[in-house]
């Protein structure tokens, strides 16, 4: 893969076509540059070795040094690597995780790349690198959330993919007549829910409403967000999720998809890897975009975004700036997504993706048919205790919805304490 | 106050003692069959939600050759000897040590220093979580294996002691006068006379204070990460991966993980057995 990956950068530096020409040309790079990685699963800690090394290759002059940190570890070990002897880049997530670093003036300001004619491939993410109007960070990788259902079980009650609210509850209610339920989930670990309350919300009231009530400039307590829940209940009055679905986690409820007990899943695109290992065949599943609620608003789209910063205290500037250049080029991004890398999706507009159904359909909805803005899930949007707090009382309300009252008005107080 | 013995009671609870036992024994030993059940199926049972079947393939081979060869688990093995036996070592000798001072010299603060050592194993060992974690850091002994063993040893030394003081206090007191009247260093003493004679204890000791470690998870989390330092009970939750938990091959590590103690106790039952008892009974 690395002698691929080196072979095409070749091609392209000698094309003249990759950002990187900009200072290839100028001047070369040179001292060290320090990256601190948390890819640090298998697949993706093969990738991130293959990148700086290529990065090294193309930069004789430079020398990298990458340490990578275990996953979980890092979101603690985050606040002391950037306070204290600084390295040059490092990994973190986009939108609201930012905020403590950003506030904290530990991330540097990087809008000057972000204003290069490159850059514009990376659109469908600028808002969510986006702080207090400057940018702060690239991605690298994302992936599409979605409902991933069964083709067999709605051909075989001649069932079509829904596009709006009543199509979804009238092919509901066919599936239920069946004995089939609608929808399977798992919120034993809460955030699962947390995906219906961004679909629904974003797609009732909007994407620049879901915005205002994450970063807590609007009271749970409006009857925006009551019509939001209201919708959702439609379906819980119905029936259409499994029974008990708050004793299992995201995977212990996928046998009921497999099973052919439930015939879809509202899942990030890592389901379908797990749903092949379980027998599905791509016959057999599908994936179609969440459907519109409010016609007035356009699509907002999960898609949570890994990314490359560089902390303001580092010491080499210019190439951390051009390592970021280099992981965001169409070229790169194509290769470490692949199905050999991380197996999502590339982020830059121009880059290509495997041959595979889920990820083209993901890539063609996130780059043409997310007008409304990319959101970055539940629990990186919303600050981090507002976030779990929230997400106890969605799987408080899809269990017991005659509880909403009491839940907003708990989910309210902690808004007030925390943002005020 | 004793159960009376079987042989002595009805032939009806005989009967019905005999049909139960082995189903109490199953559900008792349900969570470890579901283990060892788990740790040779497919990935695929788990998605099909085939959890307590029979496995749908016979995968015994694949799982536990990806513990072996295609993960970290070598590397944690490695890493719990490191931290398990140089803590045995320390704690033994260490207890010993004081064991003999305070089970033979007479001084007067011989009591209370006997009552910190007991004191010490009264302490939840949780709610040392955050200064011991602050002093390893300052100490720069995170994230080490060396931090870990010191730890082990300086907290498992008060229960040792406690156990070898009276062991010690057991043994007939005139083999060490007559030593004396010899005229022989009590250094010598101690190691020529008094050590040959704790050998059960020693032995009891070390497979107590081996298992105690291997098992330690706690302390694994809290001082140490990643493959470096980390022992094998910590590392398991490598199998875990950023969206999925591969459940076959954490079974499959798990049982890895246990088997050590396991040998352990069955080859060295006796000793095992009389550590937990010795000194039960005078």
């Amino acid at each position: 893969m690395h002698s691929i990956l080196k072979t095409s950068l070749a091609a392209l530096v000698a094309a003249g076509v990759t950002a990187s020409s900009v200072a290839a040309d100028g001047h070369s790079l040179s001292g060290e540059l320090n990256i601190i990685s948390d890819m640090s699963n298998p697949a993706p800690r093969a990738v991130m070795e293959g990148m700086a090394a290529d990065f090294d290759a193309l930069h004789p002059e430079l020398e990298v040094n990458l340490t990578i940190v275990d996953r979980e570890a890092w979101k603690t070990q985050i606040r002391n690597a950037l306070g204290a002897n600084p390295p040059d880049v490092v990994n973190w997530y986009a939108a609201n995780r930012m905020r403590p670093y950003v506030d904290a003036g530990l991330f540097a300001d990087i809008s000057d790349l972000w204003a290069e004619p490159a850059f514009d491939a990376l659109a469908s993410t600028k808002g969510a690198m986006t702080l207090d109007g400057a940018q702060w960070g690239v991605p690298y990788t994302y992936y599409q959330w979605g409902v991933y259902y069964r083709k067999d079980i709605f051909d075989q009650y001649g069932l079509s993919e829904p596009t709006n609210w009543e199509e979804e509850m009238a092919n509901c209610q066919v599936l239920l007549d069946n004995g089939v339920k609608c929808y399977t989930i798992g919120t034993k670990f809460l955030w699962t829910a947390g995906g219906w309350f961004d679909y629904i919300n974003s797609r009732t009231n909007g994407y620049d409403f879901h915005v205002s009530l994450a970063s807590g400039e609007v009271e749970w307590t409006d009857p925006r967000v009551r019509e939001t829940f209201a919708n959702w209940r439609q379906l819980i009055d119905m029936g259409a999720f499994i029974d008990d679905h708050q004793t299992y986690s995201w995977q212990e409820a996928l046998p009921f998809m497999v099973n052919g007990e439930a015939a879809s899943y509202l899942m990030g695109n890592f389901a379908v890897a797990a749903m092949r290992d379980g027998g599905l065949t791509d016959e057999q599943l599908d994936f179609y975009q969440f459907p519109v609620i409010n016609p007035d608003v356009d699509f907002a789209e999960d898609a949570p975004t890994d990314t490359f910063h560089i902390p303001s205290g580092a010491q080499n500037m210019d190439a951390a700036k051009e390592f970021l250049r280099f992981v965001t080029s169409a070229d790169v991004q194509t290769e470490i997504n692949s199905g050999s890398g991380l197996g999502q999706l590339p982020v830059n507009a121009n880059a290509s993706i495997d041959d595979d159904k889920f990820l083209a359909e993901g890539f063609d909805m996130l780059s043409n048919n997310a007008g409304g803005g990319i959101m970055q899930f539940f629990d990186r949007d919303f600050d981090a205790e507002m976030a779990s707090v929230g997400m106890e009382g969605l799987q408080e309300f899809m269990v017991f919805p005659d509880n909403l009252d009491d839940i907003l008005m708990r989910l309210e107080e902690t808004r007030q304490r925390i943002y005020n | 106050m004793f159960p009376t013995p079987l042989a002595k009671t009805s032939r009806t609870w005989q009967i019905s003692y005999q049909v139960l036992l082995p189903f109490a024994l199953i559900v008792w030993l349900l969570p470890l069959i579901a283990v060892a059940n788990f740790s040779i199926k497919p990935e695929a049972d788990f998605v099909n939600g085939n959890y307590w079947g029979l496995p749908s393939s016979f995968e015994a081979f694949s799982n536990y050759g990806k513990v072996f060869f295609e993960s970290n688990m070598p590397r944690y093995l490695i890493n719990s000897l490191f931290i398990t036996i140089p803590t045995v070592i320390g704690a033994v000798a260490l207890s010993c040590m004081a064991g003999f001072a305070l089970g033979v010299y007479k001084f007067k603060s011989n009591l209370p220093i006997f009552f910190i050592f007991i004191a010490g194993n009264f302490v939840p060992f949780q709610i040392l979580m955050v200064p011991v974690r602050d002093l390893t850091v300052s100490m720069n002994l995170y994230d080490t294996k060396t931090g870990l063993v010191l730890f082990h040893i300086a907290f498992q030394t008060g229960f040792c002691t406690l156990f070898m003081r009276n062991f010690i206090r057991a043994l007939p007191f005139p083999l060490i006068e007559a030593a004396r009247v010899e005229g022989i260093s009590e250094w010598r003493i101690f190691l020529f006379v008094v050590l040959p004679l704790m050998k059960p204890a020693l032995a009891a000791l070390a497979v107590l204070i081996f298992t105690f470690i291997w098992n330690d998870y706690f302390w694994a989390v809290v001082l140490t990460q990643g493959p470096d330092a980390q022992p094998v009970t910590a590392g398991i939750t490598e199998f875990n991966s950023q969206f999925r938990a591969a459940y076959h091959l954490m079974s499959a590590g798990s049982i890895v993980a246990a088997l050590p103690p396991v040998v352990m106790f069955f080859l060295m039952q006796k000793h095992f057995i009389a550590g937990l008892t010795l000194g039960a009974v005078k």
